[in-house]
């Protein structure tokens, strides 16, 4: 353990007087701040702090895996290529301590880099909504206000206070309905980071509908009266198929109705909030505002006609734009006990279209299960768990690589494995030969990879959804333990029965 | 008997990209290194002596033949530890200043804290590098950068110490002294494998020798033996009268042999270090400013070195030589240096290697000396020396030490 220790903080030596590390932690403490405060967004808060916790992790995570590549290869490969290895593998050390310790180290020196960037990333998160005022002490301030001058305009009227009083007055004092107007703006404001942003929520996207008996059946008919296009495949064909049935499924013409079903619906507090989110796409491509009625509830009660334990909640008619996405907040109550849960959409005659809700992102249920910070917490863990991966990765080329192969090496399994969603869906779209080929040679081997488009962090904190303990767990054990440790026993495996004396040019 | 180093059959084939046989590196070659000897592999250029070293140490991988080093695999840790080696170039990392580099390898002997700090300053002190210890070793001379070297492969106070040219790129002084050390840790007891093709140096320190050529041993035997013209004989005299020498020749005449009478030539190296101590004691007052600076440095330093040296070695050779250098005392009849201690390793340098009037010998008995030195009883070789240092109260000898240490530290700091 002493000679791994050694060799460790020998590496951190190494890495800190090489200057590289300093040249990345100063690109981030410029950026970072400055990102903060550059970063708008769409223009709202919640836009702006969206933006600034994608982007700020997003580049730490590349620069502090570019970092991780440099540092573990060159580690190795200058120790073997100026020979100081010599005097290290002749000391009583054996040569997996040797490889453990340059691990050991470059984890080291991530794990201080990635705490320090990550904590500049969260403070400046955190304090974003403070910056721009908008907290809860300033919305009981205004409130205050509101109430302040409420009571006076009540006492200069000489009316008490009701709520048929209130609204009379605000219909008559625009002063005062200014205030209230700002009252709840604010409040909407401070509802949506807190909602939407500062929050760990549970995703719940509905069942896709059974269709492959309906595309089997329109794929034979086709096939029988050769309507098939030629020079599509058959797996293709069956997909695009497979799409357009589930497609018809979400969409609703006008005056009709879809209903959502949902199972196993647990929110952490029942007095807390519910969120449906929503995107629309249309037939009609000159309506840009869809008119709609939802509800939500144990939709079970209606239909049998028995006494409702929970209760259903509408909304009234409501307008919303096209392609975006849009949340309605419901209280969570509407959940039943057995964790049943129905949304149900109108497309009210208003509307002159067909709406659609897209495969992806049409529909889905919201309910907070975390809290943002352990949330972060988690996210932060996933990008240390692709920089353990990467030193293993850069050790393993240094046995093997001189240095600027050995990065090189390594950059081409970075981007394969950042990319690797967008690679494997491409083998995809090939012709019916070629996908033999490739299915048995390439894709394996990229399946090797960890997919970090996969588990990207930012794909969990910018719509703020729950990344679980259970799924990081996964990850850990995917990236690290299996894959990172794969890599790590090829080079203890190579590194050891290396000629190291050897010259190579 | 068990030998330090042997090698069986070693072989080893350097094949080109296609796996064809290419170049014998070393070819065929059994070589046997006793316990507490001085050996020398000598050779020109490519004959195969680092490739050897380099698969004693498991470095290389050998094609056929084996190793065996202090009775085990020179791969393994536990053999490691006791083997101290310094490669062809001292290759360091350029990062680390002098004692950070002396702390790393320490840590890979899992020398204890304390232990270790004592022996990096005592290593330090011994190659003269105390003054630079906190700068980075990639700002160092070639000769600098061989201390550190040789420093780092005497911290785990070795039983075999491997030295790959060990005196490439020091200047005379630096040889000098690590030809004295070599003698004095063989003194203690240690094997020192070693290969060069300086041979001034290999002559000077040897017990055997092996010539390589080609990757196969062309000759093999003590220095001496190897050396000795035994058809001749020299008598070496003082200053005596030409009447004398006339004489002197009718004898050997009688003898039916020829005679020739020179006076005795100095070594270089003697005359070098005396001018250089000339040089030095002169400049000492306006030091900084005169070319022989550095140097100066170094050597104003070697003092305490000299004083750990001859400590190592009085700690395992009797309690009645602990004062002197034992090589000192066989050739410097005059023991000044003993009665003036802070004159430093120089002035002993000198004196041990000057001949003085009347000794002509003096370069003969250098050379020889370690040949037909006895050996010292296993228990004292087995003494960790430098771990005594650090306890001098424990040392028969410790109330010496600590004034001694007081009065280094003093002059360090003099120094510095």
């Amino acid at each position: 353990m002493h000679s791994v220790w050694a060799v460790a903080t020998n590496t951190i030596r190494q890495a800190l007087r090489m200057k590289t590390p300093t040249a990345f932690v100063v690109l981030l403490l410029i950026l970072l701040p400055v990102m903060g405060i550059s970063a708008t967004g769409d223009g709202t808060l919640k836009g702006r702090l969206q933006t600034f916790v994608s982007y700020g992790l997003s580049l730490t995570s590349i620069l502090l895996s570019l970092l991780t590549i440099i540092v573990s290869a060159y580690s190795l490969t200058s120790d073997i290529q100026q020979k100081q290895i010599y005097t290290v593998v002749t000391k009583p050390i054996r040569r997996a301590q040797l490889l453990l310790g340059k691990l050991l180290g470059v984890i080291l020196l991530n794990v201080v880099l990635l705490v320090l960037f990550s904590a500049i990333i969260y403070g400046i998160t955190v304090y974003t909504p403070r910056y721009f005022n908008v907290t809860e002490a300033e919305l009981s301030k205004l409130k205050t206000r509101y109430a302040q001058a409420l009571e006076d305009e009540l006492q200069k009227s000489g009316a008490s206070y009701s709520e048929q009083s209130e609204a009379q007055l605000l219909q008559s004092n625009a002063e005062l309905y200014h205030l209230r107007v700002a009252v709840s703006d604010f409040e909407a404001r401070l509802a949506q980071i807190n909602n939407e942003f500062f929050t760990a929520r549970t995703s719940i996207v509905p069942v896709e509908a059974d269709v492959d008996q309906e595309v089997k059946e329109i794929y034979q008919k086709r096939k029988e009266s050769g309507q098939l296009p030629e020079d599509m495949s058959v797996s293709e064909i069956m997909k695009e198929l497979t799409g357009i049935k589930r497609l018809e499924k979400r969409a609703a013409g006008v005056g009709h109705q879809l209903l959502w079903e949902f199972h196993d619906v647990k929110p952490r507090d029942p007095n807390a909030s519910l969120f449906v989110r929503f995107k629309y796409d249309v037939s009609n491509p000159s309506v840009s505002q869809v008119y709609s009625q939802w509800f939500i509830g144990d939709y079970r009660q209606i239909r049998y006609g028995t006494e409702p334990k929970t209760a259903i909640y509408e909304t009234p008619v409501r307008s919303d734009p096209v392609r975006t996405a849009r949340e309605l907040e419901f209280p969570a109550d509407a959940v039943a006990e057995d964790g049943y849960l129905a949304v149900g959409f109108t497309n009210v005659p208003l509307n002159d279209t067909v709406v659609i809700f897209p495969l992806e992102d049409g529909l889905e249920v919201l309910y907070k299960a975390d809290t943002f910070t352990a949330n972060f917490l988690r996210a932060v863990l996933l990008i240390l768990f692709r920089l353990i991966f990467l030193a293993c990765l850069g050790l393993l080329a240094g046995t093997f690589l001189s240095f600027p192969v050995a990065i090189l090496f390594c950059l081409v399994v970075f981007l394969t494995a950042t990319f690797s969603g967008f690679v494997l869906e491409s083998f995809d779209s090939l012709g019916e030969n070629l996908i033999g080929v490739y299915s048995y040679t390439v894709r394996p081997v990229i399946q090797l990879l960890p997919q970090f488009d996969k588990f990207n962090p930012t794909k969990f904190l910018v719509p703020a959804r729950l990344l679980s303990w259970a799924l990081t767990a996964k990850v850990a054990a995917l990236v690290v333990a299996v894959k990172g440790l794969l890599l790590l026993l090829l080079s203890l495996l190579i590194f050891n029965f290396k000629e190291i004396a050897k010259i190579t040019v | 008997m068990q030998y330090a180093v042997e090698t069986f059959s070693l072989t080893k084939i350097f094949s080109d990209w296609w796996g064809r046989d290419k170049i014998y590196a070393v070819d065929d070659l059994n070589l046997q290194v006793r316990g507490n000897e001085v050996f020398g592999l000598l050779g020109p250029n490519g004959s195969g002596k680092t490739t050897t070293l380099k698969m004693l140490l498991g470095l290389l991988h050998p094609t056929k033949g084996r190793t065996l080093v202090l009775g085990g695999d020179g791969s393994d840790p536990k053999i490691n530890a006791r083997i101290g080696f310094l490669p062809e170039e001292s290759y360091l990392y350029r990062y680390l200043t002098a004692r950070e580099t002396l702390d790393f390898y320490g840590r890979l002997f899992a020398l204890p804290a304390e232990v270790r700090k004592l022996r990096i300053e005592a290593l330090l002190d011994m190659v003269g590098l105390k003054a630079v210890a906190n700068r980075p070793v990639g700002t160092f001379s070639k000769g600098m950068a061989r201390r550190i070297g040789l420093a780092q492969a005497l911290i785990n106070d070795p039983e075999l110490l491997i030295l790959d040219e060990p005196t490439t790129g020091l200047d005379p002084i630096g040889t000098r002294q690590i030809k004295d050390l070599i003698l004095k840790l063989a003194q203690r007891g240690k094997t020192v494998l070693l290969c060069s093709h300086l041979l001034a140096d290999v002559e000077d320190v040897c017990d055997r020798i092996s010539i390589l050529y080609g990757g196969k041993i062309q000759a093999e035997g003590k220095v001496r033996e190897l050396l000795q013209q035994t058809g001749k004989r020299q008598i070496t005299t003082g200053a005596i009268s030409d009447t004398a020498v006339e004489k002197i020749k009718q004898i050997v005449q009688q003898e039916d042999t020829d005679c020739e009478v020179t006076s005795p030539m100095d070594k270089l190296e003697t005359f070098f270090i005396r001018t250089i101590t000339a040089a030095q004691e002169q400049a000492q007052p306006i030091s900084g400013a005169v070319s022989t600076t550095r140097i100066g440095d170094f050597l104003a330093r070697e003092m305490p070195a000299e004083r750990i040296l001859d400590k190592l070695v009085a700690a395992s050779v009797s309690r009645e030589t602990t004062p002197e250098s034992p090589l000192t005392d066989q050739v410097a009849p005059v023991q000044e240096a003993e009665s003036k201690p802070d004159e430093g390793l120089l002035s002993q340098l000198t004196q041990s290697a000057e001949p003085a009037p009347g000794e002509t010998g003096a370069r003969e008995d250098i050379k020889t000396e370690p040949v037909e030195r006895a050996e010292p009883p296993p228990e004292q070789i087995k003494k960790r020396i430098l771990d005594e240092l650090t306890h001098p109260s424990i040392t028969p000898d410790g109330a010496q030490d600590q004034a001694e240490q007081d009065k280094s530290q003093t002059g360090d700091s003099a120094n510095a």
